[in-house]
């Protein structure tokens, strides 16, 4: 057998100190799953708990943490670190033609780091657990009575600076490592996305972390930032959070875009329409991220004058997530469509994406927004978002990946059947919120209206149809590693560089320095009966064997 | 226009809702009862921006559904022959958006100018938000716990809370805005038509604030003018209309329900100390005057109550528990109970039921009613 990755080094330890950025890969994506694990159960409990008003099965405190557990799970354990941070760990260095990141070693360090912020966050439950909600605001924040709000702040704040390293990593890899001939246009659109993530990463989560910082300040020396009852001010408190929070949502749906649009030209075996227009509204959306955080507080109390100029640009951010849209439906046409289960996440994505973007129309416009604010359509535009969007889009990275990761092919009518479920339980949860929320049941809720009970009846079966569909996906993915059946190196037909090492990747991902193509010309990829996979013949497509320099 | 619009929406959606009386839209597909003036446009900007995303959203579902179905993979097809690029139609999609989302934000932007633009002559009541209760502030000092308007009258709320950030909505009102501590802001609405036979508008509290954030609402009644100024004089006066010796039982058990979300009356644990038994040192009162009741500094009432201490009488214990509840904590508790505004014959009935305790159920009902009512028909 060939030697690869994961049987390079044998042992424990191997994997502890590794400096392999496909062992943090996978070590990152063992553990957001498991995270994703435990997110969704509080969120099952949650719905569960919703089937009824009043006390279904537990009470009005214990239903406060089980929130505020599961957003905080999902958005800081989960989906800011799973594209990125998880698959970009694996394929980023592969697909750039590089043989690891630019600092190993880092890289292995911000890992860790996650670790230990998702160890405070498990101490802080020993401690009495929190129910500040994920956005923690002042004063609540800082007078509640349940003891773990500071050990969970704390493990945010190791977070951010994994996430920090994470990007920085990241940043100087695409700068430094690209091999000749990569250059900056002939990178798949993927590697754009994380780009434009990993400035995001950079420059909005030290915020973020003064931002905790003087949270825990507050909270310990009573020094008061925040609390009006010492002087402070609880409307900052919302600034400073969003300043990062809403540019973390695109450090959640820029890469996620860049798997979609990968996924979706590899699938459809054609060019990917509009690179250009792709690439820089990617590069637009990161820069436009940063002015929009006001929307999030326009029944806040900030001036009517701040609420209008926010709402102005927050419909600017509309314009390139468009564009996106509009691109990969064109990469559709005229395309050779195969349906796998990759791809049907893919599309699952256009069409959840686009439902969460247009909601996000009622939001962003002011008068409408006042009546929709922290009402359950502003749950269910951002779960469209950030889980119909992000989420979905990691699991179509996931299965697109899998066989380079594991070596294995899983079952794609088992994946279909998966996908279905997953597409179906998502819509029938979260599209009746919308009824829900514009009807104006304010969400945070326990206890709710009798008038309310049928959606959310409703909603608590699409959740449990996803629920199911997830377990599913789980138990033929790992039944894959077993007994899968093993993996060509180019399953699906990409043109991208990590298509042209073995599955899984040898160490070093490539024992000479590869021979970039245009990643998105599929015209050298040609089927190759006894491999039972693609191959890209060299004959096909001249620039390859040109010398290195003139490529 | 909106005559026309807005049953064919209500047709479109085929809602359910019966019309509510007068000029009230009624409640469809979308959204709840419209009750106020600024409602129908809210309402029509809303469909508006639906109408949009029911166009758009077709449109992408349907070309996605159709190239799926139609570029199908055939057999091993590896390279399909697409167009790469196509400067003018990418051009199209950037710039149609862009206008459609220019006139989306100023419509936006108009109506949201007649939100935060109060009319002149508003009749201002002033609000107060806490964990986990409202109180409404009339200008004749009048106060209640849910909230009374005039109907046809733009109405302003002057807002404040007295711990952390809530919210007021109310959704038939269309009518949102954090009350914060330490500021004050304001919003303000018009409701024209009376809710009539107990018919009312919810108020919600939609800014997270803890244990009891979803039970933090409270009925609005909109009354006719004439009815309201009646009302409003009535509400300023109950207080004063109960003879002394009633105070206990008249005023007692209404005051109290600000108190029930955090103290029982039965020795159930809560937020705040029972005001029945407690960690058996008796009922509140029976504690008191014993001075049984322990501090969080392991100090004993006993010990403060008496001539030339912190408090003259057990009495006075209450009273400052009740205005400036933060100055001795009950050992176990913490700082969490809000400064209540009590007048003097508000804190004697609260004195007065605390003393005859036995006299009232659970829930604060009075058990001797029957009693009196004996006594009156003798």
């Amino acid at each position: 057998m060939v030697d690869n990755y994961l049987t390079y080094t044998r042992g424990i330890k191997s994997w502890i100190f590794t400096l392999d950025h496909k062992r943090i890969g996978v070590m990152y994506m063992v553990s957001v799953l498991v995270s994703f694990l435990v997110g969704g159960t509080f969120a099952i409990l949650l719905r569960t708990e919703l089937l009824t008003p009043g006390k279904t099965i537990v009470g009005a405190d214990m239903y406060n943490q089980f929130f505020t557990l599961h957003g905080a799970i999902m958005v800081f354990l989960v989906i800011i670190p799973s594209i990125p941070a998880a698959l970009g760990n694996f394929v980023l260095p592969i697909m750039l033609g590089a043989k690891d990141v630019a600092f190993p070693r880092l890289n292995l360090f911000s890992y860790w780091l996650w670790i230990a912020g998702a160890i405070c966050a498990v101490v802080s439950l020993l401690m009495g657990g929190f129910d500040t909600g994920w956005t923690f605001y002042t004063p609540y924040s800082t007078t509640t009575e349940t003891g773990g709000v500071i050990a969970v702040v704390t493990g945010v704040f190791i977070l951010g600076f994994s996430s920090i390293f994470t990007g920085m990593n990241f940043i100087v890899t695409i700068h430094k490592l690209r091999p000749p001939g990569m250059t900056w246009f002939r990178m798949p659109l993927f590697l754009w996305s994380i780009y434009a993530t990993a400035m995001i990463q950079v420059l909005a989560t030290p915020v973020l972390a003064i931002t905790l910082l003087l949270l825990i300040i507050e909270r310990t020396l009573n020094i008061g930032v925040f609390n009006p009852s010492m002087g402070g001010d609880p409307v900052l408190f919302q600034h400073f959070f969003w300043f990062y929070s809403h540019p973390a949502v695109y450090i959640m749906i820029l890469p996620a875009m860049g798997i979609i649009s990968d996924v979706i030209a590899v699938h459809s075996h054609r060019h990917i329409f509009g690179y250009t227009f792709i690439a820089f509204s990617s590069i637009a959306i990161a820069v436009f991220s940063f002015l929009v955080w006001g929307h999030h507080m326009f029944t806040s109390g900030q001036s009517p004058l701040m609420n209008t100029i926010f709402s102005l640009i927050t419909f600017s951010v509309s314009i390139p997530s468009a564009i996106k849209v509009f691109n990969w439906l064109a990469t559709l046409y005229k395309g050779s469509i195969s349906l796998n289960t990759a791809m049907l996440y893919g599309l699952s994505f256009i069409f959840l994406f686009t439902i969460g973007g247009l909601t996000g129309l009622h939001l962003g416009t002011l008068n409408t927004d006042i009546h929709l604010h922290d009402t359950y359509f502003v749950v269910a535009h951002f779960h469209y978002v950030m889980m119909g969007s992000a989420l979905i889009a990691m699991i179509a990275g996931l299965h697109h990946w899998w066989p380079k990761m594991t070596g294995r092919m899983y079952s794609e009518f088992w994946g279909r059947i998966g996908c279905l479920l997953v597409f179906i339980g998502f819509n029938v949860t979260f599209f009746t919120q919308f009824m829900l929320g514009s009807q104006g049941m304010p969400r945070r809720y326990y206890d709710y209206l009798p008038e309310y009970q049928v959606y959310h009846v409703i909603s608590t079966i699409g959740s449990y149809v996803m629920a199911l569909g997830f377990v599913l996906t789980a138990v033929y993915l790992l039944a894959s590693i077993m007994f899968g059946r093993r993996a060509p190196a180019n399953p699906w037909g990409g043109r991208s560089l990590e298509w042209q090492c073995t599955s899984p990747p040898p160490h070093d991902n490539f024992k000479t320095t590869p021979r970039v193509g245009n990643c998105y010309d599929f015209s050298a990829v040609v089927w190759d009966e006894k491999q039972q996979g693609y191959v890209v013949d060299r004959s096909l497509d001249p620039t390859l064997n040109e010398p290195a320099d003139k490529a | 226009m909106n005559r026309v619009i807005a049953p064919a929406m209500f047709l479109f959606c085929g809602a359910s809702a019966a019309f509510a009386s007068g000029g009230n839209t009624p409640r469809t597909f979308w959204m709840p009862e419209g009750a106020s003036t600024i409602a129908p446009s809210i309402d029509h900007v809303f469909d508006m921006i639906n109408w949009v995303c029911y166009f758009f959203f077709a449109l992408v579902v349907i070309i996605m559904f159709w190239f799926m179905w139609k570029y199908r993979q055939r057999g091993r097809i590896v390279d399909a022959q697409g167009p790469t690029h196509n400067m003018a139609l990418e051009l199209t999609w950037t710039i149609i958006p862009i206008f459609i989302v220019a006139a989306m934000f100023f419509v936006g932007f108009k109506g949201f100018l007649n939100i935060v633009t109060p009319p002149e002559n508003s009749y201002e009541i002033d609000v107060v938000a806490q964990k986990w209760a409202w109180e409404f502030k009339y200008p004749n000092g009048a106060t209640s716990e849910d909230l009374y308007v005039p109907a046809g009258q733009p109405v302003k709320l002057i807002m404040s809370s007295r711990d952390v950030l809530h919210s007021l909505y109310i959704k038939d009102f269309r009518v949102k805005q954090d009350v914060i501590p330490g500021r004050y802001s304001y919003l303000w609405f018009q409701a024209n038509e009376p809710t009539l036979n107990d018919d009312f508008h919810w108020l919600f509290c939609t800014e997270y604030c803890g244990f009891g954030h979803s039970n933090m609402n409270r009925k609005v009644y909109v009354l006719p003018e004439d009815d309201f100024a009646e009302w409003v004089v009535e509400q300023g006066q109950w207080l004063d209309k109960i003879l002394d010796e009633d105070l206990y039982f008249k005023a007692g058990p209404k005051l109290f329900v600000r108190c029930v979300q955090c103290h029982s009356l039965d020795g159930t644990p809560g937020i705040g100390p029972s005001w029945g038994d407690h960690a058996g040192q008796g009922n509140i009162w029976e504690r008191t005057v014993s001075g049984e009741t322990v501090f969080d500094d392991g100090t004993k009432l006993s010990s403060l109550i008496g001539p030339g201490k912190a408090y003259e009488t057990p009495e006075d214990y209450l009273r400052t528990s009740m205005l400036n509840p933060g100055k001795h904590l009950v050992q176990g508790y913490g700082n969490a109970m809000a400064v209540q505004a009590l007048n003097d014959r508000a804190v004697d009935a609260l004195i007065g039921m605390m003393k005859r305790i036995d006299e009232f159920d659970a829930n604060g009902k009075w058990l001797k009613e029957s009693e009196l009512v004996d006594q009156e028909q003798q």
